[in-house]
């Protein structure tokens, strides 16, 4: 059972069956409770601009997430791109676009289970995209709105975010009466590969982060200030 | 445009992970290896609701199915980006 435990899962789109029917149910309650804040919230930031942002990076992310690095023994790697879309976008409009982006292969293709969708939601567009978003914001208070900030902030905020999602992912999994060994097994074995793997998600967000404002530091919403 | 173009690559060469490095390595989702070994039951393929399951295209080679699935899925955002666009144009 451990070897299987140890083969991690990186890939954190949890499919139909796993979840018992009460955290599906709160799951998803979590999630559209927060997305109709952001919603709300966002309203005033929806522009023609914003707009654009918003499906050019959820399209991004997308294809960048198809990009799934098999490591042999079973464990996945790719992108998942929460911190980046909470960065660029901040906590609401990021969490309406990885929200997009996780209907979008739930409905088309079937990538994250229907019963689940709350709790990808939850995990990988809420968690991992106000994590992202605080830990940046963090980082340009304490280091400064430079290179070194943006790509510290980008680099914590990816590889945290990514560790948070995998240790709620294992929270739920493991809360649910389906999976035999409990909490106990389940949140340090994910969470535990979500630390080692994430450092490449934070190193790609930090790489991303600083390229971007290079190019269009207006782009970047969470140094506004937008919450 | 510039971002369009990498993302049209990205594209393009994703069978080469999805796809050709999965076969190679005897890659599985790690939560269905998981699910199969613990006893859980995945339902996914029970209760499928998609042509399009998995990134694949049904009677096309997987890894022109994986591309047109990319292609399928960018697709669909950009329409429901253009809806969004429109919809504020109007506000």
């Amino acid at each position: 059972m451990h070897q299987l435990l140890n083969n991690g899962v990186q890939g954190v789109h949890i499919p139909d069956g796993f979840l018992d029917p009460l955290w599906s149910i709160i799951t998803y309650a979590v999630a559209i409770a927060y997305l109709g804040i952001s919603y709300t919230r966002s309203r005033s930031l929806w522009s023609i601009e914003t707009t654009s942002l918003v499906t050019v990076l959820a399209a991004g992310i997308f294809a960048a997430q198809m990009l799934n690095w098999p490591i042999p023994g079973g464990t996945s790697l790719h992108f998942v791109g929460g911190a980046l879309a909470g960065i660029i976008l901040g906590p609401f409009l990021g969490a309406l676009t990885i929200s997009l982006v996780l209907i979008v292969q739930c409905l088309v293709f079937h990538d994250g289970g229907l019963t689940a969708l709350g709790a990808n939601i939850l995990n990988m567009g809420i968690v991992a995209v106000l994590s992202g978003y605080l830990l940046y914001r963090l980082s340009i208070k304490l280091v400064g709105r430079n290179e070194h900030g943006r790509f510290i902030g980008g680099f914590l905020g990816g590889w945290i975010s990514i560790t948070l999602a995998g240790i709620l992912c294992g929270l739920e999994i493991g809360l649910s009466p389906q999976f035999p060994y409990g909490v106990l097994v389940s949140i340090p074995v994910m969470g535990l590969w979500h630390l080692v793997l994430g450092v490449v998600e934070g190193l790609i967000t930090g790489l991303v982060v600083v390229y971007i404002s290079k190019k269009e530091p207006g782009f970047i919403l969470a140094e506004r200030g937008v919450v | 445009m510039k971002t369009i173009i990498v993302i049209i690559a990205l594209v393009i060469i994703s069978p080469l992970f999805g796809v050709v490095l999965a076969d190679m390595v005897g890659y599985h989702e790690p939560l269905d290896v998981a699910a199969e070994e613990l006893g859980l039951n995945d339902t996914s393929e029970e209760v499928n609701w998609t042509p399009f399951f998995d990134y694949s295209i049904p009677g096309l080679d997987p890894v022109i199915g994986y591309i047109l699935s990319g292609f399928i899925g960018i697709g669909v955002i950009i329409a429901i980006g253009f809806i969004l666009r429109k919809v504020v144009e109007r506000r």
